[in-house]
């Protein structure tokens, strides 16, 4: 494992870095646009439950349904009820839906369920946990994804990067198109107008929300942001930093599908989904937006950048943290969502992570005070 | 993941702390090992010349980080365990080395017109590693003392000579009161001597370099003394270089020696020789480079 772990992260960092170097230095608007996302950011914080409130009036008015869920259980019972009888379930990759566990839920309730999203697609399959905020499969090799995507199909002869993604395709054409519910995330929630935005690349994400009947988008509360405005900030912010910009997918979604082209009168469903449901999810974070310390990790957009930049994380990897929280982040998010304080004890201060944060999240002090409670 | 910090229990921390409060050491420790550097240097005064016992330790760290799970073991013994960590002496070559280190910082600042005295073996500890291990109510209740030891002695400034205690120092007034003013000996320095020839990449201290704005500071001083260094954006950068494993030896020392590891081979891969500015920096990546203190390197006579 630690072999592999090392030629795995040394790739990473050589493509990664040196990219969002270089993506920051062309466009240097992006400096501007985290400050004003982080005044936002913060600004929902500091008043959760206010923000709360007018997301889910906002969603109700597109003609969407929004439910706020206290915690993880709460979350299962929500989709339970969403999903009801329907069988075939595509997601695409939530890490919210991973810290609540629904994937494994709804599969052992018997769904067909399928994660589309390349990455996660091949830790289902090698029945692995997430070693990365945004590239969850980065600990594999191309020759271990190459024996992964046997597992679906045998006679795959599958061994480049290009090869391995075709035959991911191929198999989830069908998922998708027979899919009755789609599961997502959200990068950014606009509180003034209702509507999620999602980021991607791979095209997994627009097929996720727009083909199945029913769109069941699951997000942190500090996920809002207070206007349309900032959440497109987010989006742009988040996928700079993720070394991935432009972003080659940016997905809005306000309420279900609907047309308005038969005598003005506007009905629901058209081509897409004929529900759009939105999960806003507690788990822990409205207690630590109170501390005067630990609410700066509510700031993270999970750009996955600080673990690149983390000696504890390029020896460790997925093992430092609670999946789906590894890195710096991690060792953050692992007391945020899971009341782990432990994972902070391995922070070096090292400090490379507070350099390289979009968010100026002053992540070696947050950790410093984890520490402290992990001693109680 | 086994998270070995908890093996420090509460029982344990006290009576740690119980040594550390009374002989204010970083551990049970001989202290003829922390002044024995200094001959004839004036004793107290108002400016210091403070080295924390870093890198007099620093050699020994390992022992004591090996003798933490033991102890956790033994609650029983503590006292006379304890006791026993204070016969431990650190290898003649590497006290030595650091003693040289010490001597070359106070001729350094000699030099450069620089009064000082040292306190000798009334020089307390700083806290540091209470700070770093997240002992905040240890290091607040600790850092009260020191403050009074300083007091007594009429010390109105400190010369600092490692980070960690720099930073320790610093941060004081975080937690209490504190207005006796804290500086770095490679502030100080205008006259450097003559450098050691070579071509060096430094490994930054994680707290100069990004907690105590002191990259510029050295990377000026080894120019004067006509130091040759490469830079490496991947290795070197302000963002991009890593820690030398050191912080987590006493939390799990396996996990630190891969970092050191890790990093060496990083570093190699810009020059063989490499330039640390504190001495655990060097206990660590010493094992796989060919390691030089900066003090080591700007006075190589
Ligand atoms: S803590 Fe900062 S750098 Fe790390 S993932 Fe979050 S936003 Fe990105």
């Amino acid at each position: 494992m630690n072999e592999i772990w090392n030629i795995a992260i040394d790739r990473a960092v050589n493509n990664n870095v040196p990219r969002v170097r270089s993506i920051l230095e062309s466009y240097p608007y992006i400096n501007d646009a985290r400050k004003k996302l982080r005044q936002g950011k913060t600004e929902v914080i500091k008043d959760i439950s206010k923000y709360v409130e007018l997301t889910i009036e906002s969603v109700k008015r597109n003609g969407g349904n929004a439910y706020f869920a206290r915690d993880a259980k709460e979350v299962r019972e929500i989709v339970d009820k969403i999903v009801g009888d329907n069988q075939r379930i595509v997601m695409g990759k939530s890490m919210v839906a991973y810290e609540c566990g629904v994937r494994d839920h709804l599969i052992e309730r018997g769904k067909d369920v399928w994660e589309t999203d390349l990455g996660e697609f091949l830790i289902q399959l090698s029945n692995e946990p997430p070693s990365h905020i945004i590239a969850p499969a980065i600990h594999m090799t191309k020759e271990q994804a190459s024996k992964v995507v046997r597992k679906v199909n045998p006679d795959s002869k599958a061994e480049s990067h290009e090869e391995i993604a075709v035959e991911a395709r191929k198999f989830l054409r069908e998922k998708f198109i027979n899919a009755q519910v789609g599961i997502t995330g959200a990068n950014a929630i606009a509180a003034d107008t209702g509507s999620v935005l999602l980021i991607e690349n791979e095209g997994n994400i627009r097929m996720t929300t727009i083909l199945p009947e029913k769109h069941i988008a699951i997000a942190g509360v500090e996920k809002i942001l207070p206007t349309l405005e900032h959440a497109f900030l987010e989006v742009m912010v988040q996928s700079a930093y993720a070394g991935l910009y432009p972003p080659t997918y940016v997905n809005l979604t306000s309420g279900p599908s609907s047309t308005g082209d038969i005598e003005m009168k506007r009905v629901s469903p058209a081509h897409g989904p004929k529900e759009f449901n939105l999960i806003l999810v507690d788990n822990g974070r409205i207690e630590v937006s109170k501390d005067p310390t630990i609410w700066e990790s509510l700031l993270c957009i999970r750009c996955g950048r600080c673990h690149f930049h983390c000696p504890v994380y390029r020896v460790l990897g997925s093992t430092w943290g609670d999946p789906p929280f590894t890195g710096p982040m991690g060792a953050m998010w692992s007391y945020v969502s899971y009341k782990d304080a432990t994972p902070s004890t391995y922070c070096v201060h090292s400090g490379g992570c507070r350099e390289v944060c979009p968010m100026d999240i002053n992540i070696p002090k947050v950790l410093e005070k984890l520490k402290s409670l992990s001693q109680k | 993941m086994l998270y070995i910090v908890s093996l420090m229990d509460k029982s344990l921390k006290e009576a740690l702390m119980k040594v550390m409060m009374s002989d204010f050491t970083p551990f049970p420790l001989d202290k003829s090992i922390c002044t024995g550097w200094a001959t004839n240097e004036p004793r107290g005064g108002r400016t210091i010349l403070y080295t924390g016992c870093m890198y007099q330790v620093a050699p020994l760290s390992a022992i004591f980080d090996r003798f933490i799970p033991i102890l956790s073991k033994n609650r029983l013994f503590y006292a006379s365990l304890l006791n026993l960590a204070k016969k431990f002496h650190p290898d003649k070559a590497a006290l030595d080395r650091s003693y040289k280190i010490l001597r070359s910082i106070s001729s350094l600042l000699k030099k450069n017109g620089i009064n000082f005295g040292y306190m000798y073996e009334g020089e307390p500890y700083s806290g540091a590693f209470l700070l770093e291990l997240g002992m905040l109510s240890d290091f607040e209740r600790y850092a009260t003392l020191v403050r009074e030891k300083f007091k007594q002695q009429g010390v109105k400034r400190i010369i600092t000579t490692d980070p960690h205690s720099h930073n320790a120092l610093s941060r004081y007034s975080e937690f209490i009161t504190f207005d006796i003013d804290v500086v770095n000996y490679m502030e100080l320095l205008r006259e450097v001597g003559i450098g050691k020839k070579g071509d060096f990449v430094i490994h930054d201290s994680c707290l100069y370099s990004r907690f105590l704005n002191k990259r510029e500071v050295y990377r000026e001083l080894l120019k004067k003394a006509g130091v040759s260094f490469k830079e490496d954006y991947m290795v070197t950068s302000k963002e991009n270089s890593l820690c030398c494993g050191g912080p987590l030896s006493p939390i799990d020392e396996r996990v630190s020696k891969r970092i050191g590891e890790y990093r060496a081979n990083q570093l190699k891969k810009v020059s063989e020789k490499v330039i640390v500015q504190c001495p655990f920096c060097y206990v660590n990546l010493s094992p796989y480079v060919e390691a030089y203190d900066i003090a080591e390197v700007i006075d190589s006579e």
